[in-house]
């Protein structure tokens, strides 16, 4: 069974730890098994998109294990469109990304409804950094845009019962559980509310948190065998429309 | 989409790597704005089914209602609980009976003193605060301590002071182990050390006696961090350090 991580990033942070480059993502799947990953660069999320998704853009050329976000910056609606076009151009993005805390908007504001509008016409699912109860806007704004298919990035962080009703109520919103603080009961609840084990995501954030922190999430949350396969890689290959292949790395 | 043979996943079942002698963040009881309560029972078979065979835990009345009574709670429930430690609380809000309580901590031989600073909203500054920490101090006992180790570590200094800060995040190592060079006594849990690399920085700067296993259960899910001991790029001897010898060190 192969797994596809949804949320991971390429690239340096600003705090005392070892992130690497794109081989260091690519050597911790192979320490864990992950297949395939979805990354955005850590400088188009924190410093500047349009830089940071072109390096990318180089890192993903030789490294097909690794797929792309192409960052939107709200704050720089237009020049970020025609770099998210740019991006998908290259066959080698999938989707794009949109943090809240660095460009400072939130779900609610003008300039995000403009950068969701944008993601929804470009077709590709949106990884939104999730951090707090506006996570209770996002039925309405995704409603609001046919197509717009909307992974909430580490769940709502510590809205997390907040985000669980939220994707309960819009079947176009995906749960993806990553963050340090792994509040126990956090799936089985979201489960209660009535979010279907399909719209349900693995991601780490790595190279920020280590793989193994959001795989131990996975094992708590005693899963079957189905929904095991559901979370750790089907839901992730339909949505992004993903070829598995058979040659998987080594488990270690 | 082609689909990929059978893997077992080596992460999914807890190896030796990952047994742990003592968490030292273990609660029980009411909490009020969690979802739901776990009582010492299921709390008790949490552990059983976990790789961590002892813990140091406490009544969650002590901190968030009636520290004496609360005290009393933990040590007439523990008493039949073998696997499990009494650790003792002082509400720093009613800080002139502290050496009430910690009189009757000492004649029941609790050696650990856990602070709730966030539930308690005080300050390193606040003169009760800093009175239930002098008392703690001079009577050698190893406070277990919440909040911002960058905020109440600094005036924890140059005391001679054991201490086991236990919401140490990897986004804020650098400062603890600017302290820990300085101060033989400082501890951090791993509970939050996601980063790939934070157990290693805090080994290879100042030593795994600077580390200890801390869970949180039941409001953590405990696998998470099992996993990130199992991974751990050590020695086998700092691991065993980090999840069972330092606090037998403590408890001695």
């Amino acid at each position: 069974m192969p797994i596809i991580d949804v949320h991971a990033h390429v690239g340096r942070w600003q705090f005392h730890l070892t992130t690497g480059d794109a081989d260091t993502n690519l050597a911790l799947m192979d320490r864990y098994g992950i297949d395939l990953q979805i990354v955005s660069a850590s400088e188009a999320v924190v410093y500047d998109a349009v830089a940071g998704n072109a390096a990318l853009r180089e890192a993903l050329e030789t490294r097909p294990r690794l797929y792309g976000y192409a960052v939107v910056n709200p704050n720089r609606i237009e020049e970020s469109a025609a770099d998210l076009r740019r991006c998908l151009d290259t066959g080698r993005f999938v989707g794009a990304k949109i943090h809240t805390h660095y460009p400072g908007r939130m779900p609610g504001c003008r300039e995000m409804a403009e950068a969701f509008d944008v993601v929804a016409e470009a077709g590709v699912p949106l990884l939104l950094h999730t951090w707090g109860r506006e996570v209770t806007l996002l039925p309405e704004l995704v409603d609001a845009r046919p197509g717009l298919r909307v992974i909430m990035g580490h769940a709502g962080g510590d809205a997390w019962r907040e985000a669980a009703h939220a994707a309960a109520a819009c079947d176009r919103l995906y749960l993806e559980h990553c963050r340090t603080a792994t509040d126990a009961g956090r799936i089985a609840y979201a489960r209660e509310a009535g979010v279907p084990v399909e719209r349900m995501l693995f991601g780490t954030d790595a190279t920020l948190i280590d793989p193994c922190v959001s795989l131990g999430v996975v094992r708590d949350a005693r899963f079957t065998e189905e929904e095991l396969e559901r979370v750790l890689w089907r839901n992730a290959a339909e949505l992004f429309d993903l070829k598995v292949g058979t040659a998987l790395p080594p488990v270690v | 989409m082609s689909e990929s043979p059978q893997r077992t996943y080596a992460w999914l079942r807890p190896t030796p790597e990952e047994h742990v002698g003592w968490d030292v963040d273990v609660l029980y009881g009411p909490w009020p704005r969690h979802h739901r309560d776990t009582g010492l029972d299921e709390v008790r078979a949490h552990l059983r089914a976990s790789p961590v065979a002892g813990a140091l835990a406490l009544s969650t009345r002590g901190p968030l209602y009636d520290d004496a009574a609360g005290n009393a709670e933990t040590l007439r429930d523990l008493a039949g609980c073998p696997e499990l430690r009494p650790v003792g609380t002082v509400d720093v809000r009613d800080a002139p009976t502290a050496e009430d309580r910690l009189d009757e901590l000492a004649a029941a031989g609790v050696r650990f003193l856990r602070l709730f600073t966030l539930e308690q909203a005080a300050e390193p500054g606040f003169p009760g605060y800093r009175h239930v920490v002098e008392l703690a101090i001079g009577r050698g006992m190893v406070l277990l301590h919440d909040g911002d180790p960058r905020r109440f570590g600094p005036p924890l200094m140059g005391r001679g002071a054991d201490v086991v800060f236990l919401d140490l995040h990897a986004y804020l190592l650098a400062d603890f182990l600017l302290m820990a060079r300085e101060e033989p006594g400082f501890r951090a849990t791993t509970r939050m050390l996601s980063g790939p690399d934070s157990i290693e920085r805090v080994v290879g700067a100042v030593g795994s006696r600077h580390l200890v296993f801390g869970s949180r259960t039941p409001f953590m899910d405990i696998s998470p961090q099992t996993l990130k001991l199992r991974y751990a790029d050590i020695s086998p001897d700092d691991r065993a350090a980090i999840a069972t010898k330092n606090v037998e060190e403590l408890l001695a």
